[in-house]
């Protein structure tokens, strides 16, 4: 055990005297603790700007004054997706969705105001996020540290003497591994300290340990390579070589081709074109707006034959609001359909991307991180069924209320006649129907069993470079 | 030995190289694919605008053909607005999977509308295409530090750098063949493919000369960059560490980072903000006098001014009116947001000149015409059409004119290239 030490001892002091090596180490760690200050302040502040908004929607809605509840359901509502507490390291596709959605009657809207619509565009791999920073900067600074860990011993001929000395060459991978190892240690501690804010937000300790265990098993899956690299080949040109292209390959050209792939394999036809086919299947739904609509003479029947009555002037209820309600359950049940199988195609053409982990641990470890913090398209998703649960709970409860709270003929009479029109104003009591929206990712043990399928990606990827090491390795020192 | 035979030795030094010969192959096959791939999300745009056209044709005949007033007509008619891509556009998808490109509009307030984003998947937008743009912007530099920076290097080590400048007649020749000879094979290997794909757009031979020495100027800038650094006396893979740095720092970190920079540096008005403020306006106005409405309608439009008069509850000229105030409430937020993004635009390409990567994804498209700067065309664009459609319908609103469907030969048409020099 102390031989390993010792060389992974050794392999620390040629760092500390190379140059390279040292401002290598220490840019990563300024642009890791930069990269995490900064997009903690961002995500915090976006977090709050939301909540903010949130509230304020909220009091918008149920300050507005006594009015006809059918204006209420025009009026609105606004839902704003709040950041999980994990974003503060890995914001996802936060800046790439709309991040606030308008929710009203007889409409289910799309998300507005990506932050990427306002940003400069010049970024060309989005915001520098600690989690970005580890999946690709990080591997190519364990490279650039460790390519030569061994091929520099062969070159001096230290190796010879080291084997001659009875060490062993598991050993001496080993060792130069734990070293790679202790950069990786400390290239993990900004995210640890990091985490401190997220758990202080909210979020589970043992997910946070969790999210973090994954990224230091991706980053000792590289440490791996760069050992098996630097063992078997010759020179350190070519351990850099191989290394380098290595990383290009899974870290810049993976997930474009991923991406690339993806679109070409699933033809997702945009919101404009579905809502063609919307209104083609809307038209047969009756107008809510019009209780004369004849797609309503089934349900007129069945009220009058169920109340015992003859015409609609005579029921209990408000005719007008029960159709409102009916018309916004079936319109509802109709555009759910739609907005389900968008949804399905968008994971569909995210599952085929995601099958390119099984090639490029960068693509895996990115799925990994944004399942855990809660940024992923699903949760994206999570967040369209939501509101439009929200929607409907508000709009549905102000139909009932236009079908309870007036009587039809009030209603019916109300634009020519003003003091019909005052009765069917409702106190705004009744809008207390809307219900607080707060967004909250899925909970930490569902997110914990998503994250597995990519985390066994990786551990695949470390137990074959381990298995190659012990092979190919072992005969090549 | 004479310039030629230098340069038919090299070619054959270099044709014996297997790694070499790899490199510019597995170049070539990187950038056709990145010309296909632009290719066919080019062709998927243009095929999604064409069967748009003809769905939004039939759906608005269709829906102003059961109305039978003017108001209605409005309200229930649909107008397609798009932003064609350009031959151009397969090299440089741009910031067409970010910005919209196409939206569908009527004659309601427009800052409601035009927010609504039929964006691209979210997740595949975050990784994004493999463009030409992207692989000349950052993958090419990589491939000259490949192949650059140790030609001295690895000569020392192979025992023959001696030789080589001994019998190439003086050093500087021998090492100017061998580098000329490397970058134009790397060079036409990746540029063919692009030259291909534009000839089959038809793109203009101006904007292939353009986009060619867009190419040549990043070629040479890490050309050059790799000899500066391998004339260094540092071993090779030292030398490529330090060009891979710079990579790191100048195509990952500087872009990024002046992202950030130019968002704190101009602030924009938050879009919830404005259509906030803009709900508001427009649902007030059910609840308030109808003067309210009509008199800064009539500031804007004193043209109306003897019309502006509303008697019944409900008359659709009032109904646009409070529509049009409900812009105009916000045009000043709506405005600064706008002018805002296009002054990040504007400073983020000053920082791009920190940037060789940058610069260059920059340059292809802005040629292309997918950059920020289009995104904004085609917004205003949007918004001028938008302001036809009001100038159509009030005349028919305000003066009361009876309902005739002919009146619609005369709709406005969307035309994407209103106002344009292309």
């Amino acid at each position: 055990m102390s031989v390993i030490r010792n060389i992974a001892i050794d392999e620390w002091r040629y760092w500390r005297r190379s140059r390279i090596a040292i401002s290598v180490l220490l840019t990563g760690l300024v642009l890791l603790v930069g990269s995490a200050f900064l997009t903690a302040i961002q995500m915090i502040d976006a977090s709050h700007e939301r909540e903010h908004l949130q509230t304020e929607a909220e009091n918008a809605f149920l300050n507005q004054p006594e009015r006809h509840p059918h204006r209420m359901v025009h009026y609105g509502h606004y839902a704003f997706r709040t950041p999980p507490p994990l974003s503060v390291i890995d914001p996802g596709i936060d800046a790439y969705t709309g991040n606030s959605i308008f929710l009203e009657g007889h409409r289910q809207n799309s998300a507005m105001f990506a932050d990427r619509q306002a940003s400069a565009g010049i970024a060309m791999f989005g915001a520098l996020s600690p989690a970005l920073l580890l999946q690709i900067l990080a591997p190519l600074l364990l490279i650039l540290m460790g390519y030569s860990a061994i091929t520099r011993e062969r070159e001096a001929r230290t190796l010879d003497q080291m084997i001659a000395q009875g060490v062993t060459s598991v050993q001496i991978m080993l060792g130069k591994g734990l070293a790679l190892g202790g950069v990786t240690a400390l290239l993990v501690l900004p995210l640890c300290i990091a985490s401190v804010l997220a758990a202080s937000e909210g979020e589970a300790v043992s997910l946070i340990a969790f999210f973090i265990s994954g990224y230091a098993l991706y980053l000792l899956t590289w440490c791996a390579a760069i050992v098996l690299s630097s063992t078997i080949m010759r020179t350190a040109g070519g351990s850099l070589g191989a290394l380098l292209a290595v990383w290009v390959i899974v870290a810049m050209l993976m997930p474009r081709v991923s991406s690339t792939v993806a679109t070409n394999i699933v033809d997702a036809p945009g919101k404009i074109e579905t809502d063609f086919a919307v209104i083609e299947a809307v038209s047969k739904i009756g107008d809510g707006h019009n209780a004369g609509d004849p797609a309503f003479t089934a349900l007129r029947a069945n009220l009058l034959q169920q109340y015992n009555v003859d015409s609609v002037e005579e029921l209990p209820i408000n005719f007008r609001g029960v159709v409102a309600g009916a018309a916004e359950a079936e319109l509802t049940d109709t555009l759910n359909q739609f907005a389900e199988e968008r949804m399905r195609v968008e994971s569909k053409q995210v599952r085929i991307a995601r099958y390119f982990g099984w090639l490029s641990p960068v693509l895996s470890i990115r799925e990994f991180s944004m399942k855990l913090a809660g940024v992923d398209l699903e949760t994206h998703h999570r967040f369209l069924r939501e509101t439009e649960k929200l929607r409907f709970d508000f709009v549905q409860s102000l139909n009932k209320a236009h079908a309870e709270k007036m009587t039809y003929l009030d209603d019916a009479g109300r634009s020519g006649d003003p003091e019909a029109e005052k009765r069917t104003r409702i106190s705004t009591e009744n809008w207390k129907v809307l219900e607080a929206f707060s967004f909250e990712p899925f909970p930490a043990t569902d997110r914990v069993e998503a994250s597995f399928n990519p985390l066994a990606k990786i551990m695949l990827w470390l137990i074959a470079i381990l298995l190659l090491c012990r092979t190919i390795g072992r005969r090549a020192l | 030995m004479t310039a030629t035979a230098v340069f038919s030795r090299e070619l054959r030094f270099f044709l014996k190289q297997p790694f070499a010969i790899w490199l510019i192959i597995v170049a070539t096959g990187l950038s056709t694919f990145s010309v296909w791939s632009g290719l066919t999300e080019v062709d998927r745009q243009s095929a999604t605008i064409e069967r748009l056209l003809v769905a939004d044709a039939k759906d608005r005949a269709a829906a102003i053909e059961k109305e039978s007033d003017f108001g209605g007509a409005a309200y229930y008619s649909f107008h397609l607005t798009f932003d064609p891509p350009s031959a151009l556009s397969f090299a440089a998808l741009g910031e067409r999977d970010v910005f919209p490109w196409k939206h569908r509009i009527r004659m309601l307030a427009l800052e409601g509308q035009i927010y609504e984003s039929d964006a691209a998947n979210a997740e595949l937008a975050q990784s994004g295409q493999f463009d030409f743009a992207f692989f000349l912007s950052v993958l090419t530099p990589l491939f000259l530090i490949i192949l650059l920076h140790d030609q001295r290097a690895s000569e020392k080590v192979a025992g023959r750098h001696d030789l080589l400048v001994a019998t190439a007649g003086y050093g500087q020749n021998l090492w100017r063949s061998r580098t000329i000879v490397r970058v134009s094979l790397l060079g036409v290997g990746l540029f063919l493919p692009f030259l291909v794909g534009a000839l089959m757009s038809g793109v203009d031979t101006q904007l292939i000369a353009l986009v060619f020495l867009v190419v040549f100027a990043q070629i040479l800038f890490w050309t050059f960059l790799c000899l500066w650094a391998s004339a260094r006396p540092f071993s090779g893979p030292a030398i490529a560490s330090g060009l891979l740095a710079f990579w790191v720092l100048t195509t990952f970190v500087m872009p990024a980072a002046s992202d950030a920079i130019v968002e704190r540096a101009i602030p924009a008005p938050e879009g919830g903000d404005i259509i906030l403020a803009q709900r508001e306006k427009v649902n007030d106005a059910w609840d308030l006098r109808k003067e309210a409405t009509m008199e800064p309608f009539v500031a804007q439009h004193p043209e109306w001014a003897d019309d502006a008069k509303i008697e019944r509850p409900f008359e659709w000229k009032w109904y646009y009116a409070f529509q049009q105030v409900g812009d105009q409430a916000v045009a000043a937020m709506s405005n600064d947001r706008r002018v805002a993004v296009s002054r990040r635009n504007e400073m983020a390409g000053w920082f791009a000149f920190l940037s060789p990567s940058a610069l260059t994804q920059r340059s292809l498209s802005h040629l292309a015409n997918t950059d920020v700067g289009s995104a904004l065309t085609y917004q205003h664009r949007v918004r001028n059409f938008h302001a036809e459609l009001r100038s159509f319908y009030y005349p028919l609103l305000f003066k009361n004119a009876a309902y005739r469907a002919e009146a619609f030969e005369s709709l406005p048409e969307y035309d994407p290239a209103m106002g344009s020099d292309r």
